[in-house]
């Protein structure tokens, strides 16, 4: 059911390329204004940078499990009529939810290896004169990988009792009825 | 001469009302109906007859108010919703007006989807689908989205998803409500096939007269069952 979640993400193409970028923008920024909150930059502020990228976080990922269980709801109750379980269809909905910001992630982890890759060959050059910082430690994208998990699950419990109130009912009524 | 174990689908004094806009509408009243095993039965009336609400009472998508429902031998007017769940799965196949395609599958995916929450292996969910659509004769159209095809073709995927499991039932609900004088014909024929060739007990609803595909037509009025012939 997990790769029928992927498939089902990776088919709803724009959807899934918004919510990706927008997770990808905000794992950066929240790991990116951990990372400074940890070194004492910016003082206060980045953390209260980081609180308003969680609140956004979670907005939005209760968006998205409201998205694809409320505009899909007619596939949700089709599903349920051809017997699908309400858990089924939730491990569907979850699966998409976990995919699109797992990529979100990997898109995230890819980008700052290679900056450190970059940014350690710069300075190992003896005709270089300045001096780059890596951007953002392991330990601020770990942690904004758990704040991402606890939303996440947050937005499971939203979209479960989303499902439950899909009734199988409707997939016999017409279009717009 | 048919005995009790022949019945597929039993509704024993099934009454079922709603409450629209303060009026009470009663939907079902005192609907006695026997279903044989490999029956074709063809439930008829006009609109807002209770003709759907009797199908969705028999299929477990709406509970009944008063009365007993019996499926293959088991009642089902209390039962739980995981439990007519895996009904619904084991035993049912749907058929909808409005097909019901997931419009981001393909066709050999939409009928395969019938059978990803199951156990079995993905090479034996393909094989079933290919087989499912070979039956509908639609195998050369597997690749292609539910937008790249006619209301034909859609209603045939249509009935592949609804028999890929095998079920004992196939509940159509007005499958030809929506196609054009030839498709009609053809899903009509189709299931007319599936019935006599899988000996699958088919129940179709419409509000058109298509008793001359059917074993049995059942009339309905105002929440009754006026006629059965």
């Amino acid at each position: 059911m997990w790769r029928k979640a992927i498939l089902l993400s990776l088919r709803e193409k724009k959807v899934f390329t918004v919510f990706t970028l927008i997770y990808t923008t905000l794992i950066f920024l929240t790991s990116l204004f951990i990372g400074l909150g940890f070194r004492g930059e910016l003082g206060e502020l980045a953390w209260y940078f980081v609180l308003i990228f969680f609140g956004t976080s979670l907005f939005l990922s209760l968006l998205y499990a409201w998205i694809l269980v409320s505009r899909k709801r007619r596939v949700w109750a089709t599903f349920k009529c051809i017997g699908y379980t309400n858990k089924d269809i939730l491990v569907l909905v979850s699966g998409i939810i976990f995919f699109t910001t797992l990529v979100g992630f990997f898109i995230v982890i890819e980008v700052l290896f290679h900056y450190a890759a970059i940014v350690t060959y710069l300075n190992q050059l003896p005709d270089v004169y300045f001096t780059l910082e890596v951007l953002v430690d392991l330990l601020p994208v770990v942690i904004t990988s758990g704040i991402f998990i606890f939303v996440q699950i947050l937005a499971f419990i939203l979209a479960y009792r989303k499902v439950l109130k899909v009734r199988p009912i409707i997939a016999l009524k017409k279009v717009g009825e | 001469m048919s005995s009790d174990k022949d019945i597929m689908i039993e509704a024993v004094d099934v009454n079922k009302e709603y409450r629209r806009a303060g009026a009470i509408i009663r939907a079902l009243a005192d609907v006695n109906l026997k279903i044989r095993s490999g029956e074709f039965a063809i439930i008829q009336g006009p609109t807002g007859c209770g003709k759907s609400t009797l199908l969705n009472v028999l299929s477990g998508l709406d509970l009944p108010d008063s009365g007993r429902i019996i499926f293959d031998g088991e009642n089902i007017a209390r039962a739980t919703e995981d439990r007519l769940s895996r009904l619904r799965r084991q035993k049912i196949g749907f058929v909808f007006q409005e097909f019901n395609l997931v419009n981001t599958l393909t066709a050999m995916e939409n009928v395969e989807s019938v059978l990803w929450p199951t156990v079995l292996r993905q090479k034996e969910i393909e094989n079933r689908a290919i087989s499912a659509l070979r039956d509908v004769d639609l195998l050369d159209r597997k690749d292609h989205f539910p937008v790249q095809m006619s209301g034909g073709e859609k209603q045939r995927c249509a009935i592949a998803r609804a028999i890929i499991h095998r079920p004992r039932v196939i509940l159509a609900d007005e499958p030809s409500g929506n196609l054009d004088p030839q498709s009609e014909k053809e899903v009509m024929a189709l299931l007319k096939k599936i019935n006599k060739e899988m000996e699958t007990t088919i129940l179709l609803v419409t509000h058109r007269d298509l008793s001359s595909y059917g074993d049995k037509t059942i009339l309905m009025d105002s929440g009754r069952i006026t006629k059965i012939k």
